[in-house]
């Protein structure tokens, strides 16, 4: 079913950028791995029927804080941070060296398994089948958010106001008297 | 549930009538396969509609240009210039791929394709007409707001992979620019969600009318700041003119594609002119009522359903490209904005004013149960 297919490319997602985020050499591609790791995350939230966390899970962490991370470490120089030993995934592949066959192969091996998958669903699907529903997750989670769990939305919206104003504070260029 | 363009389908009788007999023949249920089809297809047709506009609005770009400088513009590639976008693919396809000698190989690679993944994935719940959307997703507003911002990794990635200082300031400025525009465009959203109760597009187009005097810039006095809270906000959002200082040419030869070439470059300007068009579609379908035909409900409802989508796609991107006229004609009124007005506009003019926007219309829905104010005035 498409939910298994959706859950195999995520799956793969993660564990792939995973990996060459723990092996990469380079910092900043390491944040950017933890992109695709996080984007994969967000994929298996959908998978659990999770749809405003998984979109949350997208606005939160690629939209702030791979940003962030990438600020940071540009800012306290990102290219000091780089190793110069030998690099396992730091080869991009090149048109016609061998990377790129491996590569290629390696695609093309992960993608035709999950098509074969789909396929091999699709094609043994019963006559009389019907079709999975989803059902929305935002309007239990808003009703939750300000009746059950009201006291620790409100107190976390305070701590980011503080933590707003901390900042605005400490950026705030000092007047000499 | 989310409606999408295959429940769309399922309503009439040809389509159930074709995967039966289709799932008879082949001996299992098609209904799987013939989605995926509907999906594939749709989805194809829909990138190719919107990277021809994205390609067109180059050349909008340009002849509107000429038009207010009182020149001709492109005018010898077809018919009124008209194939100009063609000409500019196939010289940018044919130019020489350069890549600086210090830049980071796999992030400059990447940077241009993390532009248009965030541009194009938006297209999924872009609202074209009540049954041809892709997928009214439940969360379609909130997800547009999401994915877009992958841009703005682009955009920094372009800037610091380049190695050089101009991308590099210039990929610092659209980074800043897009998080700190992020905050009043989505507060201005929120506003309307407010309104509609329901952040899927389907919900919010089908809570206006439409008339003008059904849409929800008309609704009342905050969503009409709101609709130019949000414009303004995306204008930025989208390295627009006056606000296009990521890409600042006087100071900055072009910003944080300064040392593209080519299809990469190609693929910056794609990505774009794509992302004015979704914003140009969002602000109609938020503000001006969408795909919604201005006739009567029951005029509508006696037409036949095909002619219904056919009119709503017409309506929604007649809306868009008036809008994206809008945009380009902005572009070349307003000289650009400085740095540090672009920063103190967004945090001290446009966020206060979208927060005071958003209890208004919270207020506006407690005291007068969500009535527009001309209902009020004229009932």
């Amino acid at each position: 079913m498409f939910i298994w297919v959706l859950f195999l490319i995520s799956a793969l997602l993660i564990l792939g950028t995973s990996v060459a985020a723990l092996v990469t050499k380079n910092i900043m591609h390491s944040c950017i791995y933890l992109l695709g790791t996080l984007l994969g995350i967000s994929g298996l939230y959908i998978t659990l029927n999770a749809d405003f966390v998984a979109v949350t899970q997208i606005m939160v962490y690629v939209g702030g804080i791979v940003i962030l991370m990438l600020f940071a470490v540009m800012l306290t120089g990102g290219k000091e941070f780089v190793s110069k030993g030998q690099q396992l995934l730091g080869l991009a592949p090149l048109m016609g060296s061998k990377s790129t066959y491996v590569f290629g192969l390696f695609g093309a091996l992960v993608f035709g398994g999950i098509f074969a998958k789909l396929i091999s669903y699709i094609v043994k699907l019963p006559i009389d089948s019907t079709e999975q529903k989803i059902q929305s997750t935002v309007e239990s989670i808003g009703k939750l958010l300000i009746t059950d769990h009201v006291l620790a939305f409100e107190l976390s919206s305070v701590l980011l106001l503080g933590a707003l104003v901390g900042s605005a504070i400490i950026a705030r260029p000092r007047r000499e008297s | 549930m989310n409606s999408t363009v295959v429940s769309f389908f399922s309503q009439f009788e040809f389509f159930n009538d074709a995967v039966k007999s289709l799932s008879e023949t082949l001996g299992f249920n098609t209904y799987a396969a013939v989605s995926l089809l509907v999906f594939l297809v749709a989805a194809t047709v829909l990138t190719i509609v919107c990277a021809t506009i994205g390609g067109l609005g180059t050349y909008a770009e340009r002849k509107i240009s000429a038009d207010i400088q009182a020149r001709v513009g492109p005018n010898r590639v077809g018919p009124y210039g008209l194939l100009q976008p063609l000409a500019d693919a196939l010289k940018l396809l044919t130019k020489e791929d350069i890549f600086p000698a210090n830049a980071d190989k796999f992030m400059f690679y990447l940077a241009p394709f993390l532009c248009v993944l965030g541009v194009f994935t938006t297209l999924a719940v872009l609202p074209v007409s009540s049954g041809l959307t892709l997928t009214h997703l439940n969360v379609g507003v909130f997800y547009i707001i999401a994915v877009s911002s992958l841009v703005g990794v682009g955009v920094f990635l372009g800037g610091y992979a380049s190695n050089s200082k101009w991308s590099m300031l210039g990929g610092m400025r659209g980074a800043s620019q897009i998080i700190s525009y992020e905050v009043p465009i989505t507060i201005s959203i929120i506003a309307i969600v407010v309104l509609s109760g329901g952040m899927s597009f389907e919900k919010i187009v089908s809570s206006q009318g439409g008339l003008p005097h059904q849409w929800f810039i008309f609704h009342n006095p905050f969503t009409f700041i709101g609709f130019f809270i949000f414009f303004v906000s995306g204008l930025a959002e989208t390295n627009r003119a006056p606000f296009d200082l990521p890409e600042a040419e006087s100071e900055l030869v072009s910003g944080y594609h300064t040392e593209y070439t080519g299809m990469r470059f190609a693929l910056f300007a794609l990505a774009e002119y794509v992302e004015i068009f979704v914003l140009c579609a969002v602000a109609s379908t938020l503000f001006l009522g969408g795909y919604q035909l201005p006739l009567p409900e029951t005029i509508v409802s006696k037409m036949p359903a095909a002619a219904v989508q056919l009119w709503q796609t017409v309506i929604f991107f007649i809306k868009a490209l008036a809008l994206y006229y809008v945009v380009i004609w902005v572009r070349w009124t307003l000289p650009r904005i400085r740095v540090d007005r672009l920063m103190s506009i967004c945090w001290k003019v446009l966020t206060p004013f979208a927060i005071f926007n958003l209890i208004g219309v919270s207020i506006w829905m407690v005291v007068f149960k969500g009535e527009s104010l001309l209902k009020i005035i004229f009932h």
